[in-house]
């Protein structure tokens, strides 16, 4: 499934209903999402209340007592007043203790997760997240879970600070490297919920984003095993449409429209430079490099060998890694065959039916 | 030149001239001992660099007015929020109030003829100059793309060499702001006539006293930040960097540990000058002395146990989360003391709408927006959905920009007369200050709404796509643009406040010694004033009392009730 089925399908589930929030935040997909509104509600009508009192108060002062003459003698009014400022020391001190007390008792609730939970590792590296499932199933732009069961992301990063927020559950946590986090949430429903990386990582930071599918528990179980052999699926001539699905961890950093420049070079000008001899930088020198299978391979298992001029070393080495040899096979094949699966706008076509799942 | 020579001493001692006219020549000003010249080159040197983290904000919301990439791509939208960051809180903000009007007006509203230590507020001015220049140089030509945060390990990652010459620049700056803090106290400590008791301090002195304090107590730690940079760099000590078994966290803990009580330099000085705004355009006796003052150095206090809740999502413990939430909420209670003070004031006063007393208003309406969006921030839960987002965008500029900056400019309109020893255009003004106010809240309201619903903030595109729906793509384009139209019209606000301010110098009416009918000791000096500030050692009053200043037709300003019956 590609991301314009994905959206598609999106564009389908029933909506979370309104919880009298949406002005202010996404639909609240998890029941703590209820639970934080409520919060935010409290303050934020508390904080209306205290604004107009505040502003009311300011411009009544402000028309009543303004200055009709230069000659108006100076204004005389009581300079202090124990009762009125003991009521404005202590009211706010009891509403902050209140509010605290609040937020305590909700965070505990984000923080402690249940015993129940279906577990997933979330990996961030710059700047595409991974999404590991117990069963080897693994996804870099969907994290796959089921509705009305909680999920634990135990989330870990290779390089820099990231942080892992979902706006329709309420939950972010920063990702440290050389520490483990975690959050968990129970989606009541199912659906398509953005997420994003919130801290600040780079060059790709605002492309660094992602979706969380929630799935109904009685199918959840068959997707993941399916997904975790989908590359089976695929053989000869649509092999091509595994590399399209694998594809979309490149995405954040590679572009399939012509000429157009991210973090790293247009496959699209790849693709149409097929066979042909392009300057590329080898060992810091321009050197002629036939554009074939083996320079894209070379390309995602050992990124730094050959750098296109004008662009920076920047792919992570181990990316390639993480590939079987049939996955580097279908990205290879994606790339020399790209006009049959993307439009000259560079939108991925529709995959063909009788290859979905 | 082998030493400093005090250029105004030998100058002709001409008690008729002013500080401006008192002696000539470039190097007058350049070696000059004088706190009020040496206040007027912190005035321009902290409004040039306003300008051009200005410009880099134009150049951000610019970039943002549209999905896609609008003027810039990501890596140069990255350096330019970075330097945006860096400039207005390290050149504008922190110094703008201490180094520039509290420079020039510190030790007239005191009764002294100058700080304590003279050449030292020379040598901080330098300092700021030089810092200033190794950071803005450093930044450009290293194209540095941290953030003002520098958080590791990504400022500390292969290739980023040149963070660590900003972090030296930033250390200057910060002995800069400790030598100006440290003349502070000495001076209000020491300097005080007979008579000038702490309870007739008026409340900026107070204020700007309690920013000393944190000034000197706090930045030593951004000089053991650096130091701890440098050991890790150069002797491979794990200390921030993963890589080497150091704790990145542990990097943000001793960055807000200076940069939280430096959010209160930043504020405290600014509410000092509302205290000042308020009672004499609204001339009338300032409600609860005390407290405004007892708030000023509460909220020094507590400013230096509060730093943990910039890291509520850092994976910090539960628990210490918790006592950063509830410390985080004690500071609450003096902000809102404050404004109910301020608002009491008002009470029964005479108030004229002068510029000044425009950007109070718009503080108070303002500031209490900035507090109050406060309050989800201090609370854990709500916290953690709202932090990184547009939401602490949003908070933090009504805090910084639209509380500070306004007083800071509201403060320049109250004291123009007093530096320059001219009237502005007050229409003008009054106008500028309405334009202001309104760029300013279209600018950054829209930025809660982006904030509350998952925009995270330095992203520098929203574009359908991966991770953005087309609905979202759409609402966020809405508020952006809103957003950005606001800050073009910020800009024509401060465009149009720099041509009359400007203007005013070439052909401004001649200020009178008291235009506002203040009765601060600096008001009964002439505008502008002698050089020694004081021919004889002046006789301090209850600086809130306004009964002895009468209005005069034919001076255009308030004179004394003596003169003006005699």
């Amino acid at each position: 499934m590609n991301l314009t089925a994905l959206l598609l399908l999106a564009s389908d589930q029933p909506g979370p209903i309104d919880n009298g929030n949406d002005f202010w935040f996404v639909p609240a997909a998890t029941d703590y999402a209820d639970t934080h509104d409520w919060v935010y509600s409290v303050v934020l009508w508390l904080s209306i209340f205290f604004f107009i009192l505040i502003v009311g108060v300011m411009v009544k002062f402000a028309f009543d007592y303004r200055r009709r003459s230069n000659f108006e003698a100076a204004g005389h009014g009581p300079t202090h007043n124990v009762a009125l400022e003991t009521v404005w020391t202590v009211v706010p001190l009891l509403l902050s203790a209140g509010l605290f007390l609040v937020g305590i008792d909700t965070y505990a609730d984000f923080k402690t997760a249940p015993a129940n939970c279906y577990e997933v590792d979330a990996t961030a590296q710059k700047w595409a997240w991974q999404f590991d499932h117990r069963n080897g199933a693994s996804d870099s732009l969907v994290l796959k879970v089921p509705v009305g069961q909680p999920t634990k992301v135990t989330l870990r990063s290779n390089d820099v600070l990231h942080s892992f927020f979902i706006p329709a559950f309420r939950v972010k946590q920063d990702v440290v490297p050389g520490r483990y986090g975690s959050v968990w949430f129970t989606p009541r429903e199912a659906g398509i919920y953005q997420g994003y990386c919130t801290e600040y990582c780079g060059t790709g930071h605002s492309k660094m984003n992602f979706y969380v599918q929630a799935i109904p528990a009685d199918e959840f179980e068959d997707v993941i095993a399916q997904d975790a052999r989908w590359i089976d699926d695929y053989s000869g001539d649509r092999l091509v449409w595994a590399g399209a699905r694998l594809f979309s961890r490149c995405a954040s950093c590679h572009s399939l429209k012509p000429k157009e420049r991210m973090t790293g070079p247009s496959m699209w000008d790849l693709h149409a430079n097929w066979g042909k001899t392009k300057k590329i930088e080898v060992d810091g020198k321009i050197t002629d490099v036939t554009i074939d299978e083996n320079y894209v391979l070379e390309s995602i298992v050992a990124p730094w060998e050959k750098i296109a001029p004008t662009y920076l070393n920047q792919m992570p080495a181990n990316f390639g890694q993480q590939l079987g040899a049939k996955e580097l096979d279908a990205l290879v094949r994606f790339v020399r065959e790209l006009d049959q699966v993307v439009d000259t706008n560079g939108e991925l076509r529709d995959e063909p039916v009788s290859t979905t799942n | 030149m082998a030493t400093l020579t005090p250029a105004d001493t030998h100058a002709h001692d001409d008690h008729h001239g002013d500080y401006i006219t008192c002696s000539k020549g470039i190097m007058s000003w350049i070696i000059t001992l004088d706190h009020k010249r040496i206040g007027v080159m912190y005035v321009i040197a902290t409004l040039a660099s306003f300008l051009l983290g200005g410009l880099f904000a134009l150049g951000i919301r610019t970039e943002l007015i549209a999905p896609g990439e609008t003027i810039m791509d990501a890596d140069t939208y990255n350096r330019f929020f970075t330097l945006h960051g860096a400039i207005m809180t390290f050149l504008v903000i922190i110094p703008a109030i201490p180094g520039a009007l509290g420079n020039f007006v510190l030790p007239i509203m005191l009764g002294a003829k100058d700080v304590a230590f003279p050449r030292l507020n020379l040598m901080s001015f330098y300092l700021w100059v030089l810092g200033a220049g190794l950071t803005v140089y450093s930044m450009l030509q290293g194209g540095i793309d941290t953030g003002w945060t520098f958080y590791t390990p990504y400022s500390i990652e292969e290739g980023r060499q040149g963070v660590f010459w900003v972090g030296m620049g930033v250390f200057i700056l910060g002995f800069s702001s400790i030598f100006t803090g440290l003349n502070f106290i000495v001076t209000v400590q020491r300097l005080r006539p007979p008579g000038m008791t702490w309870f007739k301090l008026p409340l900026f002195l107070w204020a700007l006293y309690a920013t000393a304090i944190i000034q000197v107590l706090a930045t030593p730690v951004l000089g053991i930040t650096m130091l701890l940079l440098a050991a890790e760099r150069i002797m491979g000590i794990g200390i921030f960097d993963p890589a080497l078994g150091g704790d990145p966290v542990l990097f943000q803990h001793f960055f807000w540990f200076y940069s939280h009580p430096a959010v209160y330099i930043m504020i405290l000085p600014a509410m000092g000058i509302i205290s000042e705004l308020i009672s004499v355009h609204c001339r009338r006796e300032i409600f609860g002395y005390k407290m405004i003052a007892f708030s000023s150095v509460a909220i020094a206090f507590f400013s230096f146990l509060v730093w943990g809740h910039h890291m509520f999502t850092s994976g910090q413990s539960p628990l210490m989360n918790a006592i950063f939430s509830a410390i985080t909420f004690s500071v609450a209670i003096p902000s809102a003391v404050k404004i109910f003070n301020w608002l009491l004031t008002m009470y029964k006063g005479s108030i004229s709408f002068t510029t000044p007393m425009l950007y109070a208003l718009s503080f108070l309406f303002i500031f209490a927006i900035g507090g109050l969006t406060g309050l989800p921030l201090a609370i854990l839960s709500t916290d953690v959905q709202l932090h990184d987002t547009y939401f602490v965008v949003a908070h933090f500029h009504y805090v910084m920009m639209g509380s500070t900056l306004i007083a800071m400019i509201g403060g320049l309109h109250h004291w123009w007369p007093k530096i320059t020893g001219r009237m502005y255009n007050e229409r003008l003004g009054q106008i500028a200050a309405l334009i202001v106010f309104i760029g300013f809240n279209l600018t950054f309201f829209t930025q809660f709404m982006l904030g509350t619903k998952g925009m995270p903030r330095r992203y520098h595109d929203y574009q359908t796509g991966l991770g953005w729906s087309a609905e979202t793509t759409e609402l966020f384009h809405t508020y952006h643009f809103i957003s950005t139209i606001g800050s073009y019209v910020m800009a024509v606000g401060f465009f149009l406040t720099a041509f009359y301010l400007l203007q005013s110098l070439v052909n401004g009416r001649k200020a009178p010694a008291n235009p506002w009918g203040g009765a601060s000791l600096e008001w009964e000096c002439s505008s502008p004033p002698p050089h020694h500030n004081f021919d004889e050692t002046p006789t301090p009053e209850y600086c809130y009392n306004f009964d002895h200043w009468v209005w005069s037709e034919e001076e255009q300003g308030y004179v004394r009730r003596d003169a003006a019956t005699s």
